[in-house]
């Protein structure tokens, strides 16, 4: 029961923080939006030790844990686009599948090669 | 009233969806496909508009965002295996990232996607706020390109596990580079599914392509002047 209470409490704290800095990045007219300022501004408060890990180490896993949930209202969306999608859906989905598997041939095999020698090298 | 239960429903197809993708753990029973598509046919057929729907699930939406704050965290507790990788995660993502925009770009023109189409699939792979951005900046449409950053991340955590299989790429941080280069914050949570460093690597690989796709904007615009 506690550690629900603290969970709770943990998300909320990051989730203010989120909505400052979005706050933040609008009124300065940032193209980054404020959650990527903000891993960044918690790396850094983290790593000087202004903010210890504990404090909110639980809803930032719970957080982590559920992270899917949050995609599905916006993939629910997709319903308002089904005109297009019958229009162009077979298109858009090809274009997609193709360039995601080069994507992934490339910076997967890139990345395989380049800790393979690295290995090597070490040994 | 009708945003609770909205917020409900989605919260008990979600978790519906997840005991069944744990009994049965096949890729097209993912969650992220499941749930949206009983949520999405249970709408149509009761005539339930999305924005309707949305009062009550934008909640969850809104959660997005101390989520992606919370990736500090793991980059906290992880920094030592990111130091030591460094210079593949950026060289690897780098190139995934030109891979990605420049084969969204050939794709799209050689289909003969009209221009604001073309628009909103180049950043397609990135983190939905900065895709948004980048597609406004280079004549897509914002919101066109929030669904297309959706079903790549939907493609991509279904293809994913098999280009894995299939290359035989068996490092964490190859597999991380892999998912978050090409599927965003998706691709990310399947990463965590592998393992923690997976996901680590997959959020840093997210961060740094949305960063380089940014970056590049100005190009893009030169790409998408006809």
């Amino acid at each position: 029961m506690k550690n629900i209470g603290k969970g709770i409490l943990q998300v909320a704290v990051l989730m203010a923080f989120s909505e400052l800095l979005n706050w933040f990045a609008d009124w300065l007219h940032l193209p980054v939006p404020g959650s990527i300022i903000g891993i960044a501004l918690l790396f850094i408060l983290l790593q000087s030790g202004v903010i210890k890990v504990e404090w909110i180490d639980l809803g930032a896993s719970w957080l982590l844990a559920e992270l899917l949930l949050f995609f599905i209202p916006s993939a629910v969306g997709v319903m308002n686009y089904i005109p297009m999608l019958e229009q162009d859906g077979v298109r858009i989905i090809a274009i997609v599948i193709c360039s995601t598997i080069l994507v992934m041939v490339s910076s997967g095999l890139l990345a395989a090669i380049m800790s393979r020698r690295k290995e090597r090298h070490a040994k | 009233m009708n945003s609770i239960l909205f917020l409900l429903a989605t919260l008990i197809v979600y978790m519906g969806a997840k005991k069944l993708y744990r009994r049965f753990p096949r890729v097209y029973l993912s969650p992220l496909l499941t749930t949206p598509l009983v949520l999405v046919i249970v709408l149509l057929s009761m005539h339930v508009p999305y924005t309707h729907y949305n009062e009550g699930g934008q909640w969850l939406s809104r959660l997005l965002q101390p989520a992606t704050i919370a990736f500090a965290v793991p980059l906290y507790k992880n920094l030592k295996t990111l130091r030591k990788h460094a210079v593949e995660i950026v060289a690897s993502v780098l190139f995934g990232s030109i891979v990605a925009v420049s084969s969204s770009a050939l794709l799209a023109h050689l289909m003969h996607l009209n221009h604001d189409l073309m628009g909103s699939i180049i950043p397609r792979s990135i983190t939905t706020p900065i895709a948004m951005n980048v597609s406004q900046a280079i004549g897509g449409v914002p919101t066109i390109t929030a669904i297309f950053v959706i079903i790549t991340g939907l493609i991509g955590s279904i293809i994913g596990p098999y280009i894995v299989k299939w290359l035989r790429i068996d490092g964490e941080i190859a597999r991380g580079i892999l998912f978050g280069t090409a599927a965003h914050g998706t691709g990310t949570s399947k990463a965590f599914e592998l393992s923690s460093l997976t996901g680590t690597i997959s959020s840093i690989s997210m961060i740094l392509s949305a960063l380089f796709t940014l970056a590049a904007t100005p190009i893009l615009a030169l790409i998408m002047l006809p």
